[in-house]
């Protein structure tokens, strides 16, 4: 849309569009968890939950509290992030530190993140600020109802979307973009990524290699009865990915969205009819010393490796090498289903969306 | 409003006499909520126009300061007229004859129509051409909400209670055809007792989708894209004024391959969007036009819209 109006987060929050295929767009966003980030903080400014001054309070180590920062900054809000020890680096913490946000960072003696700590940290603070205001990016409908915005971009640019292909970490993106496609495509095929032991789509907990997709917890944003597949993509071949954008698009995007666009372009390939649509959330600056550093690289066990051309298709979930690309038909299930269904290891008869093309 | 120049009042034009006329429309293509470039929330609608179906107004001066109508009923229209002299800061009446071929009550914005018949009228009288934000803004002026019929085809988003462009689209609608029809039994609908709709957060955000899905039909002339938008619209509509009937037309469109559903949002017109240029269109029109009859609904009309003279 042309837009006469000034408005710099807006701007910011805006992707650039690439065509990656002749039948594939990425939304390439610069930081793209300032989606929803303004989307809650304007819509608690406008019914009177955040005033000047507000203290607001979330848990988080990545790129939505830096978007909350940055709006925070602007819009004169004070702000507390708690985070755990084993998440947050020191250059990172000390960013947003230097934009004016608190940073909490709680001992995390087991290595899985302390989220209840976390929680309970987040509640004490706001027992003393009654007036606090907590963005809730895990549950808050803000989170996915902000990116309609993604979904008219879209729109304007591609027409018709066949197929959409998004990470997942809160949900917010992919089911937010994806419910709001279907609206006026309800044949659209949506494709889930996750990573190896992220218990979103059903594994067992575990050390993720690859920060900023999946989660050891399950936020409500994440919407299973969306989802037609999940692939699981490893570290490996997410860098990799990464290195292919770079070195074929011109694109720096984080490991994150190498995994997105690795699926995306198996999709756009497998699919030579479909228009497919994916999201790549974030740049590639916050992994210069690591993912685009060859002597990092070299210190990986197994690396370099060669990159899988398809994902290995599982009927039993469970998880894979770093190495690995695996995927499950999900089939527009609820999580319990699934569950139940692997359970009684009752296999799925029906087949999934690329077999049906 | 901004005056549109002192000179006019010095001219003596006393004795002219001018005609103007103004479309009807078959509802709304979309109507909800939108945001304009600062963020902020107006109500707003994409006019779905048919040029079959007309005002036409007469205008002509006199010394008076009386405006008197014909019909005299058409009290909007004799509003309109006299917020346009005053707009074009002239002095005296006149007297504004309509006659119109709109059916009232149902959608088809014969209101506005006359509206804005008698502004085009009084200017033509004045010899001065109006732009169409202009004739837009009177028309909301003289009847509090409008629809977009100022700007005739051209498709623009238009905010109907202020009068003001939110979006404009840079282009016509594609050619369709419409098989339109009443529902309700044909009850006609007093657009001004109606209690603006509250949408809730979700509907505000798909709102901003459909107007791209339009933005994207117009730009690419795509009928298919248009309908899409169109549908879903009228699924927020019956949350808000339901149609009854409404799941039944929507399984006759889908088996009819119709690129779409559309309603008066808050009228009792239904219709059915077809690309002008499909396929076998004549034959399809006509069953599932006997379709619709079939199912209850009366006075079952085909209507064509920008179709530039194309015999179908």
């Amino acid at each position: 849309m042309v837009t006469l109006a000034v408005d710099y987060f807006r701007d910011l929050e805006t992707p650039r569009l690439a065509r990656l295929a002749p039948n594939l767009v990425a939304a390439a966003f610069p930081l793209m968890k300032l989606m929803p980030a303004r989307y809650i903080l304007d819509r608690a400014a406008s019914n009177g939950e955040l005033k000047a001054g507000t203290h607001i309070v979330e848990t988080t180590s990545g790129t939505f509290g830096m978007a909350v920062a940055l709006l925070a900054a602007a819009r004169g809000y004070r702000l507390t992030l708690v985070t755990a020890s084993t998440l947050i680096d020191a250059k990172y913490k000390a960013r947003l530190e230097r934009i004016g946000a608190t940073v909490i960072a709680l001992d995390d003696p087991r290595g899985d993140g302390n989220q209840p700590g976390r929680l309970e940290r987040l509640q004490d603070i706001l027992a003393k600020e009654p007036d606090g205001f907590w963005t809730r990016q895990y549950d808050s409908p803000g989170n996915w109802l902000a990116y309609a915005r993604l979904a008219e971009l879209f729109i304007r640019a591609m027409g018709k979307v066949d197929c959409l292909v998004g990470c997942v970490g809160t949900g917010g993106s992919l089911c937010g973009t994806a419910s709001f496609l279907r609206t006026v495509f309800p044949h659209l095929t949506v494709f889930a990524v996750d990573t190896h032991c992220s218990i979103l789509f059903g594994q067992p907990v575990g050390k993720r290699m690859l920060r900023g997709l999946g989660n050891s917890v399950l936020p409500k944003n994440v919407r299973h009865e969306l989802v037609d597949e999940i692939h699981w993509v490893g570290a490996y071949p997410a860098y990799l990915s990464a290195h292919r954008l770079l070195r074929e698009h011109g694109i720096f995007m984080g490991p994150t969205s190498g995994a997105a666009a690795l699926v995306a372009q198996w999709v756009a390939k497998t699919l030579p009819d479909a228009q497919v649509a994916v999201i790549m959330p974030d740049e590639g600056h916050r992994h210069a010393e690591t993912v685009y550093n060859d002597d990092w690289l070299a210190t990986l066990p197994g690396w370099p490796c060669k990159q899988p051309s398809e994902p290995r298709t599982l009927t039993t979930i469970a998880p894979a090498a770093e190495t690995q690309w695996t995927r499950f038909l999900w089939l527009r299930r609820s999580l319990d289903d699934v569950l139940k269904s692997q359970a009684a290891s009752a296999v799925p008869s029906a087949i999934g969306a690329v077999e049906n093309l | 409003m901004a005056g549109a120049g002192d000179f006019m009042s010095r001219e003596t034009l006393r004795s002219s006499i001018g005609t103007g006329a103004a479309i009807a429309h078959h509802g709304e293509l979309i109507q909800g909520v939108f945001k304009d470039d600062g963020g902020r929330l107006h109500r707003g609608l994409v006019t779905l126009p048919v040029a079959s179906l007309r005002s036409e107004a007469t205008f002509a001066r006199t010394d008076g300061d009386a405006v008197i109508v014909h019909p005299d009923h058409k009290v909007k229209a004799s509003s309109a007229a006299r917020l346009t002299l005053d707009f074009l800061k002239v002095t005296g009446g006149g007297v504004l004859t309509l006659q119109s071929s709109i059916p009232v009550g149902h959608g088809y914005g014969s209101s506005t129509a006359d509206v804005v018949a008698s502004i085009r009228a009084v200017a033509a009288a004045l010899k001065v051409q109006l732009r169409p934000s202009s004739i837009g803004r009177l028309a909301v002026a003289a009847e509090r909400a409008s629809d977009a019929i100022a700007f005739d085809e051209h498709a623009v988003l238009f905010a109907q209670r202020e009068g003001t462009v939110i979006e404009n689209f840079r282009g016509s609608l594609p050619p369709l055809l419409l098989v339109g029809f009443k529902a309700n039994g044909g009850v006609p609908v007093d657009t001004l007792q109606l209690p603006p709709a509250r949408y809730d957060s979700a509907e505000i955000q798909e709102f901003g989708v459909l107007r791209a899905l339009v933005a994207r039909a117009v730009y690419l002339q795509d009928p298919n894209l248009l309908g899409r938008a169109a549908s879903a619209s009228a699924l927020i509509s019956q949350r808000h004024l339901p149609k009854q009937g409404f799941d039944e037309i929507a399984e006759i469109a889908r088996r009819a391959g119709a690129c779409g559903v559309q309603v008066a949002h808050s009228g009792s017109l239904f219709g059915l969007i077809f690309d002008l240029f499909a396929s076998n269109l004549k034959r399809r029109a006509a069953l599932v036009a006997q379709q619709i009859r079939r199912a209850g609904f009366k006075e079952v009309e085909v209507h064509l819209v920008n179709a530039e003279g194309w015999t179908w």
